[in-house]
Parts: structure tokens; C-alpha cells; sequence
């Protein structure tokens, strides 16, 4: 049997966070969705640092780029810096429709980049296609302990 | 006075004088008094120095900057043509005029070369005070055409800063409004969705009214982003093919196209100098405005362009309901409207863009209408296939 897929969230939103939660209610994937506010507590969930020692390793990152203490780009940089945390894929999920950001985002090992959607019906219909994608159709790598 | 150099001050009489601050670079007591009896003869007032070598003559123009600088070619320990290094090393623009004795046509043309301003010959100094005069008017526009050029670069500055300025404002502000706005659309639909019928019917009614107002701020914002994106994207400017594109907007237009039963055709098009997706933004905006302002009958939209002296000459003419003539201007002003939203979705957001991007380009944009009979939009671009000298990049 399957095992439950783990989604960290990294958004300082938490009214975003709560939408993301809400999307997948009740999905079949049964995610179980961890959150944090910043880039630096991020990285310390990540590298099970501190009060995150006991951490669980996510099989996917939803990550925001307007992020209080270490931007979402910086966090990108940082795991796919890491030969362990390279492998776990990483959405970039922002408002920004920048361009650059999008850009810069791919160049740095980014796995996709969704537009967070104004609308609510958009907004869980992206998070839902974002759950189904990555625990559905596509093959992920075993997490190290 | 300094030392080295000799005081001549000539006292003035009888009729006003012009008032002259001279130095001379002069060996010859007796050549400098004639110099200044010249001048004073033509009705100069003429206070001067007189030096006779370098250091002298570097101490008193910086002690007191002469109008004008009246130099011996040759003198027993400088020349006369090195006073005009000094002044450039001081950042001087003081003309210098040559008093010389036998000075040579060659070397007196290799002077002027070197940017003496002129030269007078000892034994023609009768000549000295137009000379004087010439060199001083000369300055003097000289001096007012450089301030008038420096006032319009700073206004050119200050006007660029401006628009830069407002368009960062329009960006910024409507980019962090989207944020907060995201979360009170999100979360008014959230309410109604999760609410809906638990409350009473004016629970309902005020969140769905709530819910819209949320919806069509953001459609204003993404409008205003997209009008303040006009001047600062990083596409790049190409020889474009307006008949290509407009094959792009047919396609793009395709649906409102088959369901008003449009026909919409271009006549041979030129290539322009310009970005693509603005070219083609500008027509989607003209050709979707003919076909959404219809009339009874089906919309026949038609695209020319025509050569007019340095410029194409693009018309796009349709059979619609047409503009009243007094709104001629307004309808390109950003969020103006002209229907109310039951009549005509939209927020008057097509128009202000079409404005900017054909302006960006150095060319203008206007509207021939009449209320009943259609409306003919056109605009003109500069002819060419390569950057025109002056456009903005």
C-alpha cells in the first residue's frame, strides 16, 4: 500500500496556508500538509534542525517567493545546493507573474511554477491539479531517512 | 596688484564706456599702452593686467578671470599661444585674440587652429576693438546657447524621471495590491460557497455583492499592471510583419469572430519597427473594440495602411455603433468608458494601452466617428524596418 505523501508548505500567509489545506480536504491522496512561515525555518524543517529535529522529510515543497528572513529563491538555491534535498521537487507557488521571477526560478532547479489564482475555485483547482500531479501521475524519488 | 604684472587703469571720460576686464600677456610697455589706447579709442572702458610669463599670468586669472585675453605671439620667456593651455587647465572659457607683429598667414591659421580666437597685426590695431567685440558677442551667445541647451537636458531629464517615477508607481501599487485583494476575493467566496443559505437571504446577497466588487478590482488591477508594463518590457524591438500578426489576431479574435459572423480583412500590410506582441495587443484592442461595439448588422472590420511622408498611415474601420465626436479624445484615456457595464463588459483599459504603445513608437493614434455610422480608428508608425534614431528602446 501506498504511503502517505508529505507536503511542507512554506508560505507566511497563513490565511494561504488555510486555503491549501482546505483545496485538498478530502482528497483521495490524503496529503499530510506541514507548514512554516519563513525561508529560515524552511531550511531548519528541511536539515531537521531544531525544534524541527524530529521533521519528517516532505516529498514535495510548496514554496512561496515573498518570504520574511530568507526569500523563496534563496530556499530554492539553498536545497537544490543540497545532494540530499536536490531531490525533492519543489513548486514554486507565488502572485508574482514577473517574468524574472518565473525565469530565475527555472534556473534555479525550480520543478514548476504556478501563479497563485485570484479566484477560489482557481485556487483549489490548481492545488488540487498541483496534489494530483506530483502524488498521481508522476514517480517520486524515495526520501532518506 | 601682483607683482609681476603692471597695473593699467584707463579713467574714463565724457560719454559712457563699455566697461572691459582685459589681460594682456605683453613684454612691450609702450605695445601694451597702444593696445589699450585701441581700445579706448572704440569706446571700451578697459581694465587690465599685464603680464609676461606663466605664473603671473596663471596668478591673475585666477585671482580675477579677464573677458578676454589679448596675447604677444612671441616674448622673451613664453609664448603667447601657451596662455591658451593655462586657461584650459583652469577650465577657462575665455577667448584669447593674438596682437602680434609679424605673424605669418600659415602660423596665424595654426593659431586659430589651436583655438586662439583670433588675430591683429601691431601695425593694424585699428582693427583690435571690432575684433574685441566680435569675440565677446561670440561668447556671449556662445555661453546663452550652452545654458539653453543645459536647461532643455535637464527638462528632458526631469520628464523622463517623472514617467519613470509614475510608471513604478502604477507597477508597484497595483502588483502589491493583488496580494491582499487575492486573500478578500479567496475568502468572500470561501464565505459564500461554505455559508451559503446558513445565514438569511441579505447574508447571501451582501457577500455575493462583496465577492464581485473583489473580482472586478483585481480585473482593474491586472489592466493597470498591463498599462504600466507598456514602457518597461524586455522584449526586444524587430522588423515585424504586421500582416503575419494580423494572422495572429484572427486567430486569437477567433471565437468572437464565428459568433458576431465578422468578416474581418487587411488589405497588404508593411513591416514596422516595433515589438510583436505589442503590435499585435494593438490590434486585438482596435479589431475586438469593432467587433464588440457592433451594430444589427454583422461586423465588417476592415485594416489599411498607406504611405504618408516618413510615416505608415494604419486605419482600421468598422460599421458599428460608432463614437460621438465630443469623445473623441476620452475614449483613450485610461479607465473611460463610454457604455455601462450591462450594455458592454470591458473597463476601458484597450484604448489607453493602444495609445501608449503606439506613442512609445513615436507615432500617433486618433478616432474619425460618428455616432450610427461606424468608427475608423487610425494611427501612424514610422516607416523603416530598422531603430529609428530617437526611439526609445
Amino acid at each position: 500500500m501506498k504511503s502517505i505523501p508529505h507536503l511542507l508548505v512554506v508560505d507566511d500567509n497563513p490565511a494561504d496556508v488555510i486555503l491549501v489545506r482546505e483545496a485538498l480536504a478530502g482528497s483521495v491522496h490524503r496529503s499530510r500538509i506541514h507548514s512554516v512561515e519563513d525561508g529560515v525555518e524552511a531550511m531548519a524543517f528541511l536539515n531537521r534542525k531544531e525544534k524541527h529535529a524530529n521533521a519528517i522529510r516532505p516529498d514535495l515543497v510548496i514554496l512561496d517567493l515573498n518570504l520574511p528572513k530568507k526569500a523563496g529563491l534563496a530556499v530554492l538555491a539553498a536545497m537544490k545546493a543540497g545532494p540530499d534535498l536536490r531531490r525533492i521537487p519543489v513548486v514554486i507557488f507565488s502572485t508574482s507573474r514577473l517574468s524574472e521571477d518565473i525565469q530565475r526560478s527555472y534556473e534555479l532547479g525550480g520543478n514548476c511554477y504556478v501563479t497563485k489564482p485570484g479566484n477560489l475555485d482557481e485556487f483549489f483547482a490548481a492545488m488540487k491539479s498541483i496534489e494530483e500531479f506530483w502524488f498521481g501521475t508522476a514517480s517520486l524519488p524515495r526520501q532518506g531517512e | 596688484m601682483n607683482s609681476a604684472g603692471t597695473k593699467l587703469e584707463k579713467i574714463s571720460a565724457g560719454e559712457p564706456k563699455a566697461q572691459l576686464r582685459a589681460l594682456l600677456v605683453e613684454d612691450n610697455p609702450l605695445d601694451a599702452t597702444l593696445v589699450l589706447r585701441a581700445l579706448y579709442q572704440e569706446g571700451f572702458d578697459v581694465a587690465a593686467d599685464v603680464v609676461q610669463d606663466e605664473d603671473a599670468f596663471t596668478r591673475s586669472v585666477r585671482a580675477n578671470p579677464p573677458e578676454i585675453v589679448l596675447a604677444d605671439y612671441n616674448l622673451p620667456n613664453w609664448k603667447g599661444m601657451e596662455a591658451l593651455a593655462v586657461l584650459r587647465r583652469e577650465g577657462l572659457d575665455i577667448p584669447m585674440i593674438l596682437v602680434s607683429g609679424a605673424l605669418g598667414d600659415v602660423t596665424a591659421v595654426e593659431c586659430i587652429k589651436q583655438g586662439a580666437t583670433d588675430y591683429v597685426l601691431k601695425d593694424g590695431l585699428t582693427r583690435l576693438p571690432e575684433v574685441v567685440r566680435r569675440a565677446l558677442r561670440e561668447r556671449h551667445e556662445h555661453r546663452l546657447r550652452q545654458q539653453a541647451e543645459k536647461d532643455l537636458a535637464r527638462k528632458v531629464d526631469e520628464l523622463a524621471r517623472s514617467n519613470a517615477d509614475l510608471e513604478q508607481f502604477a507597477y508597484v501599487a497595483s502588483h502589491d495590491l493583488q496580494e491582499p485583494l487575492r486573500m478578500v476575493t479567496a475568502y468572500t467566496q470561501l464565505l459564500g460557497e461554505r455559508y451559503k443559505g446558513r445565514l438569511d437571504e441579505n447574508a447571501d446577497k451582501f457577500i455575493g455583492y462583496a465577492s464581485e466588487g473583489a473580482v472586478r478590482m483585481q480585473v482593474l488591477i491586472q489592466d493597470l499592471l498591463a498599462f504600466s508594463r507598456v514602457g518597461r518590457t524586455d522584449a526586444a524591438c524587430a522588423s515585424v510583419d504586421c500582416n503575419a500578426v494580423m494572422e495572429e489576431v484572427r486567430q486569437a479574435l477567433g471565437s468572437a469572430i464565428e459568433e458576431s459572423g465578422a468578416a474581418v480583412t487587411s488589405a497588404n500590410l508593411p513591416a514596422v519597427w516595433a515589438e510583436r506582441t505589442q503590435m499585435a495587443q494593438v490590434f486585438q484592442n482596435l479589431i475586438g473594440n469593432a467587433i464588440k461595439f457592433r451594430g444589427k448588422e454583422p461586423p465588417v472590420v476592415l485594416v489599411k495602411a498607406e504611405k504618408t511622408g516618413e510615416n505608415w498611415l494604419f486605419s482600421v474601420t468598422d460599421n458599428g455603433i460608432g463614437i460621438a465626436a465630443e469623445y473623441a479624445d476620452s475614449v483613450f484615456v485610461v479607465f473611460q468608458r463610454l457604455h455601462a457595464r450591462s450594455e458592454y463588459s470591458g473597463n476601458g483599459i484597450g484604448l489607453a494601452i493602444c495609445k501608449k504603445i503606439v506613442e512609445r513608437y513615436g507615432g500617433k493614434i486618433w478616432l474619425e466617428s460618428f455616432t450610427g455610422s461606424g468608427s475608423t480608428f487610425k494611427f501612424t508608425l514610422p516607416q523603416g524596418t530598422e531603430n529609428p534614431q530617437g526611439a526609445r528602446p
